[in-house]
């Protein structure tokens, strides 16, 4: 049985908006919804093993520039349901997820925002609502399948969790990643509350199968899970050559270095940027919050506008 | 159930969803047994299509007992689109378990059908549209239709009430509007061909006097042409005329395809069944699923006047186009068909119009295609040469667009009539 989850008390005065709840393709997606029904819609789209609160020094400032401010969980992620079953947290799972809100909420010229597999899940959902679609911004993420013209490589401890036995054993064994996995590389440094606001969502057992059956999902070689998904992206980011681009990145991440921002542009040569942020590692939602949401909201500003 | 081998380039345009999963079946070998047999093998996946048109796969593992130990129901839906009303799942799901029931035939089963007949009574199963999620576009908007005071008959089709005027008496001649209309649309061409066949214009779900589900996940290609079988077959109509336009003709040369037995002759206008790359991907078709995709409320008579030359509407007429949409909420369908037309290789569309032009390129059917010569999709009518054998020379309407029915009705009716009266029915 469904049971709503409430923001708890001592998460409020971080996070103090209203948690809203859709179902989307069989499952209770969780999100906020901040500022004017009738202004351009951003959505602000995390990854693993995070949930919207990564994205909370954003909310003020774009709604205060008149922006509305939709950001989802993921299934699997957040307040969200957290299904047991891998097989119901791919890609084309979560793409699918997202368009099923996109459509529910009746979104038009809505803006992407995405980082991590926010950028796949975010891109993959726009290109099957393109004409919807009015402008995206993506930080370290990646949305290809090719480097280089070489397959891609991620960096080693994208495999850990696939190590046979040990890594798996070791990460569930820990809550390697969705207890700490955040405030563990925070370059800010942050509070013993905040880090507690990332891992609170995962607090029962076996938190760790939906985390880590993310990485499971990086396709490196044809064939792989989410291999075709990344490929049907790549191939249609051509059909985004009209929609304004932004690449915000952050240099120091361990995972995605620049050259991910580099490939990105190859593809998508009309976007600006990428705009380079230091004092930032993967979670540069939450070490420069404020510089993003400012540098997003001069970009959309320019380029889209906040009425529709 | 019957057990089918979808084809690979199905499989890859659809996203399969565990949906009953890791049913045991050690505490209950007779039913491990009685599936094993019905399916043919204890550990792999078996498929088959549901009432509703949708694949899905039954998993079996071989936990090493040498039977079925565990059941993993899958379902296989169109790849990064949301799933369709849940209660189309749990009908499909109640079918699988009422089979399970069936080949069990010992204790369990039994033990099953009382599940389900408990599932229904407490309501855990919703199999009907949940309250507020289908509109019904209220009476009074259809009074004073210009030309078009036939009583309308109404028949429910999987909980919705689907809408149908129909005329004269003889073999059924069977008319489909498509984008963004309704039968209103045939008005002009009612009277003149109910002098020689039964003239039967529906309105899909979604338009006209139909019901409309507020959903947008309710509407696929699937389900349209679903809901027109289904329309057929409930009347039991067969020596049918099928006359169709725009996407009048994606879903009924589509059912065409399912049970051509029941046609006779075809009748296409600015229409097609687009797979691959198709009609569907040319400019102005991307030009016009741009604007449509764009627009809070679509308004008909402006659309209409845009895409075809000579569609003059009076205030009544346009009314009566505008009737059915009351405001954007009614318009889930409209809204929802410009984007459902298949417009590349993994579009889940594409490969069911593949398969469907496969059928169509084995009948006989004879094909008759009047098209207004300023139509914006012009090349569709070579692309149904293509697929016919038998198509009537070409019969291009003077100075119109796309709504030739609109434009030229009176004219197009005598084209189709004097036609119908010297090309006998395929043969069955």
């Amino acid at each position: 049985m469904f049971e709503l989850r409430v923001t708890p008390d001592w998460l409020l005065p971080h996070f103090p908006w209203e948690q809203h709840f859709l179902k989307v393709n069989g499952q209770h997606m969780a999100y906020i919804d901040e500022g004017d029904p009738n202004a351009r819609p951003v959505l602000l789209l995390h990854g693993n093993p995070t949930w919207g609160f990564l994205y909370r020094f954003f909310v003020d400032p774009l709604t205060n520039a008149g922006y509305r401010v939709i950001v989802p969980d993921f299934i699997g992620a957040g307040y969200s349901d957290h299904p047991r079953i891998d097989s119901r947290l791919t890609l084309a799972h979560h793409i699918a997820d997202l368009v099923s809100l996109i459509d529910q909420l009746r979104l038009r010229g809505f803006v992407i925002v995405g980082q991590d597999w926010g950028g796949p899940q975010g891109i993959g959902a726009a290109l099957q609502r393109i004409e919807r679609l009015d402008a995206i911004v993506l930080m370290n993420t990646w949305l290809y399948t090719t480097f280089n013209d070489k397959p891609l490589t991620p960096p080693w401890w994208w495999m850990t969790p696939q190590l046979p036995l040990a890594g798996s054993y070791f990460m569930i064994r820990n809550k390697w990643w969705s207890h700490g996995g955040v405030s563990r590389i925070s370059k800010r440094g942050m509070t013993d509350t905040e880090a507690r606001g990332y891992d609170h969502v995962f607090d029962e057992t076996n938190s760790e199968q939906a985390v880590l059956c993310w990485p499971h999902t990086v396709p490196k070689r044809e064939n792989d899970r989410g291999w075709g998904d990344f490929r049907n992206i790549e191939e249609r980011l051509h059909e985004l050559s009209a929609i304004p681009a932004l690449l915000l990145w952050a240099p120091e991440d361990g995972n995605f270095s620049i050259q991910f921002a580099h490939r990105l542009k190859e593809l998508l040569p009309h976007a600006e940027g990428p705009l380079t942020f230091d004092r930032a590692a993967h979670f540069l939602q939450d070490d420069r919050g404020p510089d993003l949401a400012d540098a997003i909201v001069e970009f959309l500003d320019r380029k889209a506008g906040a009425s529709l | 159930m019957k057990f089918i081998n979808p084809a690979a380039e199905e499989l890859a345009v659809l996203r399969d969803d565990p949906l009953l999963s890791e049913q045991e079946f050690d505490d209950m070998p007779e039913v491990a047994a009685a599936v094993e047999k019905a399916a043919g093998m204890r550990a792999g996946r078996v498929y088959w299509r549901s009432d509703h048109d949708y694949l899905y796969g039954l998993e079996l593992a071989d936990l090493g007992k040498g039977r079925p130990s565990m059941a993993t129901v899958y379902g296989f839906r169109d790849r990064y689109e949301p799933r369709p009303p849940e209660h189309e799942i749990e009908a499909d799901l109640i079918d699988f378990l009422l089979w399970l029931a069936e080949i069990a035939e010992g204790i369990e089963g039994e033990n099953i059908k009382k599940l389900i007949g408990l599932a229904k009574k407490y309501g855990r199963c919703n199999t009907g549209w949940p309250e507020g999620s289908v509109l019904r576009t209220p009476e009074d908007r259809f009074l004073n239709l210009p030309g078009f005071d036939y009583e309308p008959h109404y028949m429910e089709i999987e909980g919705l009430r689907m809408a149908y005027v129909e005329k004269g008496a003889g073999d059924p001649i069977l008319m489909l509007h498509g984008e963004p209309t309704w039968g209103y649309l045939y008005r002009k061409m009612i009277p003149p061909l109910a002098e020689i066949g039964r003239v039967i214009v529906p309105d899909q779900i979604g338009f006209g006097r139909s019901d409309k589900p507020v959903e947008i996940n309710a509407y696929s290609y699937k389900s349209f042409a679903r809901w027109m079988r289904k329309f057929i077959l409930a009347l039991d109509l067969s020596r049918i005329t099928l006359v169709c336009q725009d996407w009048g003709g994606l879903i009924g040369l589509r059912v065409l395809s399912q049970i051509p037995e029941r046609f006779g002759r075809l009748v296409a206008m600015s229409t097609g069944i687009p797979y691959g790359k198709g009609a569907g991907s040319n400019e102005g078709f991307l030009r016009w699923r741009h604007y449509a995709q764009r627009q809070n409320y679509m308004d008909v008579p402006e659309v209409m006047q845009s895409y075809s030359d000579r569609c003059a509407l009076s205030e009544g007429e346009q009314a009566a186009y505008r009737a059915p949409f009351p405001s954007a909420e009614y318009q889930a369908g409209a809204f929802t068909w410009p984007r459902l037309v298949p417009i590349r290789i993994n579009h889940p569309g594409n490969y069911d119009n593949y398969a469907a032009v496969k059928v169509l390129k084995t009948l006989d059917i004879p094909v008759f295609l009047p098209w207004g010569d300023r139509d914006p999709l012009k090349e569709g009518e070579g692309a149904l040469r293509n697929i016919f054998k038998h198509c009537a020379p070409p019969q291009p309407i003077a100075d119109t667009g796309h709504y030739i029915q609109e434009s030229s009705g009176e004219e197009v009716a005598d084209h189709i009539r004097k036609w119908i009266m010297k090309t006998p029915l395929a043969k069955r």
